[in-house]
């Protein structure tokens, strides 16, 4: 059959690059992400270049616009044992990352014209979380409602995870959204009309640790309580769901075979064009630069692209969620922290759940295109906005999954990027009015779990904002929960919730 | 393609077995030449299409040569030395690539694939074709044993990290020997050169002479530059090499990064392109300057000198040239006697390419046969590492290419990446030479 190919690693056509453009993907991280283009076993070497001279000659895209996708580490596929080769000293925190790209967005990039004058509703922040609460509000009949957003859809976290979704958490509210968001997963598809590629293998969680062992016993029965089918699982029972799996020091593991995988950005996707559709503005390249404020309201919010007078607004940012606060002087406990993660060549189906060592973070699953994809938290990284990339990451992820799965020594490492947790001083989400400041909603802190949770978060919300109706979860999370009995919220505390222990990654 | 006759072999003779076939090769050479010099020039079947694919750039930067070798999966052929007695296999096929069934993917979707809206929200219909996409995804399948633990990885420091040895690289290592200056030369290729020794001559181009110049210990060969990383003790190189035939990583910590990694050949977007016996037009001199290996007939296809010079080049050695098609400008005056403006190039041909097919400027239809289409245009900026380094990417539009910006003294945006030659933008042999040379000196001036 004759075809003009433009990527071969991925099969990508000529013919599907304008597919894309036709769906309104133009730059070149879009399209990329949307075409699968430069995300082969070449990363773009043979195609980068013809693919943005087809957009910019196209009209797709203004040549200042056309900026080629980040390049990522490593420029070759390498084996795994040969970054495991690499020592790291453990006793010291992260230094750097390359590529910076916190700030990459040429304005050439940004929509001509100005945003809405006003709106109902303002939503700072176009990733899961705010996407999935926008196109609620659309259905529940809100439709005057803009989305900020201030890069490309999936430049932030809900674009940069590994796509694991679980059931299997510590506490009776998260066990819950969890369970309800991958009920909606599950239906995704048929309401929005793009396929996420939800994948149930399950996850099987391992306790090296008497402490984390314990920790995972309690969590059985708590899963049980919410009809989520945990069960505790000897060495023997993991190897024979993961064939090859060394079980070296574990003392004990937990499976859920209803958790799983999704593909995430085709959440975001099918979420902004369920808004569009219902005439919700989605509005990329655009930076919120302030907020007006009187009387305890948000009158206004500052773009880059003029103001937008509004009666509700929701900081939907995820990590730079601290960032936007301080623009309206209110002070937020959360912290970003980068996480680092990589994804290796395809193969062929070898891997059916996603397996976490509990103790040190280490996760590794395989995406529904064959890829190893996995990651592993780093206790001494510090807070900051970052999103470089680090040698001492792949080696210590590389070491910590050949001790698990030795046959993967020879499969080569394709790209590894990062993303930041938003992180919460009781790892649990900050929901709900902010003191003070009532029109101004806080849907933030999900400490990089956030993508799991959003289907059914943003039900939750919408239907509290628009009925009014009161919601213990919006209580429950509120960020008062931090302040002292005179209601100071300068020196944050761990807060008076249950700390949230099964966070990963 | 084939080896060229009357000419003494290179290197040891030896076999290959491919899939219990047993071929004739070269030892060292990489073992994708010698399997299209034995007349097998489709290595692999494509990931979504199963489209045949044989191999393309020979310089790692495609994946249409990516073959299971001795048990591993996806390893560039045109990268690897045959042994004798290597095992290969072709990937992502059933029940052999030369007659799989999946091939029928290819005929169901004649324009291309969108997987996001395929069936999406149609009951029964999507679980069947989630199943299905698993099964087929992927390409290659997990190694059945564990690896050889690799030697622990070694740090090197040094003044200048020069990444690249071709023309631009190998005249900035000669500027730093002659100031004294400490300096790793760091070549993906098992020996320096670049174009100046793999790429079509050049009438006035610099010599390779240089090469003598430089102390061995300065040089690094086979030896991959991975990323431009930092940490605690500053920026550094991770550099992929191989020491006593084993794989090994090498940190390298530089005052100054010089970046002459040339250029990708990129892809030309035509009707099959990437049909076996697509090669690039860099990948054609390769073979046979190196390896002695060319077609038998050839059509070339692209624009710039190298277009040109290469159907010269072939023409010498005795490669019937049949049709050289400039999709750009009208041929200058003493090119090739078939070079014609022209547009609309196809390949033809059911597992390789049997015949090429272009629009004549002004005129008709034109197909002749031939054995292989080569692909001679400018190549694609290798700006990876000159990126991630915090150094200017902007697009150019003339050349639809991806380019790195820097000063005419090879500065970059970031004060401690230089960059030279085709990285830049392209150009010629000497000019990439006397860009290299401007860098050096630059950079030596900034070393305290």
């Amino acid at each position: 059959m004759s075809k003009a190919m433009i990527c071969s690693c991925e099969d990508v056509t000529v013919d599907d690059i304008r597919h894309a453009v036709s769906r309104g993907f133009c730059d070149v991280e879009s399209v990329k992400r949307y075409t699968g283009f430069g995300t082969g076993i070449c990363q773009g070497k043979s195609c980068t270049a013809a693919v943005a001279a087809l957009l910019e000659k196209e009209k797709a895209l203004k040549p200042a616009a056309v900026v080629p996708f980040t390049p990522r580490p490593p420029l070759y596929p390498t084996e795994l044992r040969m970054m495991a080769s690499v020592p790291v000293d453990e006793s010291q925190p992260p230094v750097g990352g390359l590529p910076q790209e916190v700030d990459a967005f040429p304005a050439a990039l940004r929509p001509e014209g100005p945003v809405p004058a006003k709106a109902k509703v303002v939503i700072i922040g176009g990733g899961i979380m705010g996407l999935a609460l926008a196109y609620n509000l659309a259905r529940a009949g809100e439709t005057d409602v803009v989305v900020l957003e201030r890069g490309y859809l999936c430049a932030g976290a809900s674009g940069r995870n590994g796509g694991g979704v679980r059931m299997q958490w510590g506490t009776p509210s998260l066990v819950e959204l969890a369970k309800r968001s991958i009920e909606l997963m599950k239906g995704f598809a048929r309401d929005l009309g793009i396929n996420v590629w939800l994948r149930q293998g399950g996850y099987i969680f391992l306790a090296k640790t008497k402490p984390v062992a314990q920790r995972l016993e309690r969590n059985v029965s708590l899963h049980n309580r919410f009809g989520v089918p945990t069960r505790l699982i000897t060495p023997d029972e993991a190897r024979d769901i993961v064939p090859g799996l060394t079980m070296k020091d574990c003392l004990i593991a937990s499976y859920n075979p209803e958790d799983g995988v999704i593909f995430p950005w085709p959440f975001l996707w099918g979420y902004a064009q369920g808004c569009q559709k219902r005439g919700v503005r989605v509005e990329t390249y655009t930076d919120v630069t302030g907020f007006e404020t009187s009387g305890g309201q948000v009158r206004k919010v500052k773009t880059t692209r003029g103001d937008i007078a509004c009666d509700t607004v929701v900081l939907a940012a995820g990590a730079w969620s601290p960032q936007v606060a301080k623009l309206a002087d209110v002070k937020l406990p959360n912290e970003p922290h980068r996480h680092e993660i990589l994804s290796t060549e395809p193969l062929k189906p070898f891997l059916g759940p996603l397996v976490s060592v509990l103790d040190s973070g280490l996760y590794f699953s395989q995406s529904m295109r064959g890829e190893i994809v996995g990651g592993m938290g780093d206790a001494k990284e510090p807070a900051g906005l970052n999103m470089g990339s680090t040698l001492r990451f792949v080696s210590r992820f590389a070491q910590a999954l050949m001790e698990q799965l030795p046959e993967v020594g020879h499969v080569k490492v394709l790209r590894q990027w990062a993303g930041c947790y938003d992180v919460t001083p009781d790892n649990n989400p900050i929901l709900g009015r902010t003191p003070g400041l009532d029109n101004l909603l806080q849907m933030s802190g999900f400490v990089g779990h956030g993508f799991m949770m959003a289907p059914a978060v943003a039900e939750r919300m919408a239907k509290w904002m628009a009925t009014g109706e009161s919601d213990e979860l919006f209580t429950r999370f509120n960020l008062r929960r931090y302040s002292d009995a005179a209601g100071h919220s300068r020196d944050f505390g761990t807060g008076t919730l249950e700390r949230e222990d099964m966070v990963i990654g | 393609m084939r080896r060229l006759p009357d000419v003494p072999p290179r290197g040891r003779a030896i076999t290959v077995d491919l899939e219990g076939e047993s071929l004739p090769a070269i030892e060292g050479e990489p073992v994708a030449c010698s399997l299209v010099a034995a007349g097998e020039p489709m290595l692999a079947r494509s990931i979504k299409y199963h489209r045949p694919r044989g191999p393309y750039c020979f310089a790692g930067a495609c994946s249409h040569c990516l073959m299971r070798v001795d048990g591993v999966p996806n390893v560039y052929a045109c990268r690897t030395p045959a042994r004798d007695g290597m095992k290969l296999e072709r990937q992502n096929a059933y029940p052999s690539a030369k007659v799989d069934i999946f091939e029928s993917i290819d005929w169901f979707f004649p324009k291309g694939m969108d997987h996001h809206e395929m069936f999406a929200g149609v009951p029964v219909a999507e679980q069947v074709m989630a199943k299905v996409a698993r099964q087929l995804a992927g390409l290659g399948l997990l190694p059945k044993t564990p690896a050889p633990v690799t030697a622990p990885a070694r740090t090197v420091r040094t003044r200048v990290a020069v990444v690249g040895g071709g023309a631009a690289g190998l005249a900035a290592a000669r500027v730093l020997t002659e100031r004294d200056v400490g300096f790793l030369l760091i070549e993906r290729d098992d020996a320096l050169g670049g174009r100046l020794a793999n790429g079509t001559p050049e009438a006035g181009g610099p010599s390779l002479d240089d090469i003598h110049r430089i102390s061995p210990s300065s040089v690094l060969t086979r030896a991959t530059a991975l990323g431009l990383y930092d940490d605690e003790a500053g920026r550094f190189l991770a550099v992929g090499t191989w020491e006593a035939d084993a794989p090994r990583l090498v940190k390298v910590y530089s005052e100054r990064f010089l970046l002459t990694p040339g250029g990708h050949p990129p892809t030309l977007p035509f009707e099959n392109n990437d049909l076996p016996g697509v090669y690039a037009g860099r990948a054609a001199s390769l073979l046979l300057r190196r390896y002695d290996v060319a077609p038998e007939t050839a059509a070339l296809v692209g624009w710039g000198a190298e277009l040109y010079a290469l159907a010269n080049l072939l023409q010498e050695r005795g490669t019937k040239v049949v049709a050289v098609v400039d999709l750009r400008d009208t041929p200058p005056a003493g090119a090739h006697a078939t070079a014609v403006r022209g547009s609309e190039p196809k390949a033809h041909g059911l597992r390789g390419v049997s015949a090429f097919s272009y629009t004549r400027e002004g005129g008709g239809r034109e197909k002749v046969s031939c054995d292989a289409a080569l692909v001679s245009v400018p190549v694609s900026p290798s700006f990876e590492l000159a990126r991630q380094g915090g150094a200017k990417v902007p697009f150019d539009e003339k050349r639809g290419l991806f380019v790195v910006e820097t000063d005419a003294d090879g500065r970059t945006h970031a004060p401690d990446v230089y960059a030279a030659g085709d990285v830049t933008g392209g150009g010629t042999a000497k000019d990439a030479a006397a860009a290299g040379r401007r860098a050096a000196q630059a950079l030596v001036g900034g070393l305290s």
